[in-house]
């Protein structure tokens, strides 16, 4: 799953105020990223945990002479390599 | 009784209703488990299970079990195929392989690697065809996979369906069970499997999560309450392929302020506070 956060500026310039990936890591017994799931003996739960609210924090600075941006939060969930689901998107307009 | 049950139970007595033995043959073993004679008279529910990922529990892992057969049992294991090595991904995937004979199991093993490297498409397909008919289907949960207290209640008996309410039907045994309501049964397969001569089969660790994480910090629900019972989701069992659920699961809350900082300077900057809340009963993403 990943989150993603991007600012537009009244300018129309893009930029990307931070990306976060939440995934579990197949290990096996030497601490090695694994895939084939007989050799994956441990787990690095970097996923969101239930019932609990995982909470991030992005600050970026836009170019000067900005008067107002656009700022899109987005969600999307991969649960093979060729798929990919829009789960959220949310947008907000700042002024400065 | 109305004439609709009799034709059922007439068309339903002529054929097997679940199975036990040793099949040769791929054709004898999906015969003995087939579950085209329960949409007889239980249409919806069959309807419903065929758009779910149960029903193509073989066809849809294809390439995580070629690898295991291919690179796992033929390189890192360094072994021959064998029923016992195909039963470690097909004692989840197609729990029927149980009652396949060794040289079907074999057999099986092979066709998954020809549905996954033939050259040519058309065998491909072929062998794809044929291996959709290996699935979890409603003998496989109904019956052979009734087995969570099998210690305490005995095994699950031939030709006996069970379910949550026991309903008595004139086309079948029936017999009510809790098990198959509760959470322990649908772990059996989401959680990380081990095999009876120990080792560990790390495929899926939903069900750790369930139980240590969910339960642990006081979820009440169980797996099949948000899979099956909310919104009348019945057999359909949508999961992480299926956008709607997913979204149920994931809440989020977005607060953003534009400041300029820096005094003098007057740069303009955007803050943005998130809050993801999983509302799932275990690890979101889970494999």
């Amino acid at each position: 799953m990943v989150l993603e956060v991007t600012a537009k500026t009244n300018k129309g310039k893009v930029i990307a105020m931070g990306r976060k990936e939440y995934w579990e890591i197949g290990l096996d017994l030497d601490g090695e990223h694994r895939m084939g799931a007989w050799q994956i003996k441990e787990i690095l739960d970097l996923t969101l945990p239930p019932r609990k609210t995982t909470t991030e924090r992005f600050i970026t600075e836009l170019p000067k002479g900005t008067k107002s941006a656009e700022v899109e939060v987005k969600v999307t969930y991969k649960p093979a390599k060729t798929v990919t689901l829009n789960v959220h998107r949310i947008v907000k307009k700042l002024t400065f | 009784m109305k004439p609709f049950r009799w034709i059922c139970v007439v068309f339903l007595l002529a054929l097997p209703l679940t199975a036990q033995g040793e099949y040769k043959t791929l054709d004898e073993l999906t015969k003995a488990y087939s579950v085209d004679k329960c949409k007889s008279c239980h249409g919806t529910v069959h309807k419903e299970w065929e758009a779910s990922y149960h029903s193509q529990s073989v066809v849809h892992s294809l390439g995580g079990i070629r690898n295991f057969i291919v690179v796992g049992v033929g390189k890192e294991y360094d072994e021959p195929m064998s029923k016992e090595h195909l039963l470690r991904c097909m004692g989840c995937h197609a729990p029927q392989i149980k009652d396949a004979s060794e040289s079907l199991a074999k057999e099986i093993a092979s066709l998954i690697i020809t549905a996954k490297d033939a050259k040519s498409r058309s065998k491909k397909n072929a062998a794809k065809k044929k291996l959709a008919k290996l699935n979890v289907n409603c003998i496989i949960c109904h019956n052979t996979m009734i087995k969570v207290a099998k210690n305490v209640r005995g095994d699950p008996r031939p030709g006996v369906f069970y379910g949550p309410k026991g309903g008595k039907s004139s086309a079948h045994k029936t017999e009510k069970t809790t098990e198959i309501s509760r959470s322990v049964f649908c772990g059996q397969c989401h959680g990380i499997y081990t095999p009876p001569d120990g080792d560990t089969i790390g495929c899926n660790t939903l069900y750790g999560s369930y139980q240590d994480a969910y339960r642990g910090n006081g979820g009440t629900e169980t797996c099949q309450a948000c899979h099956m019972g909310k919104k009348k989701r019945g057999h359909t069992f949508p999961g992480a392929y299926q956008v709607g659920i997913v979204k149920e699961g994931i809440g989020l809350d977005v607060q953003a302020m534009g400041i300029k900082l820096h005094p003098g300077k007057w740069i303009p900057t955007a803050i943005v506070d998130i809050g993801l809340t999983n509302k799932a009963g275990h690890r979101i993403p889970d494999g």
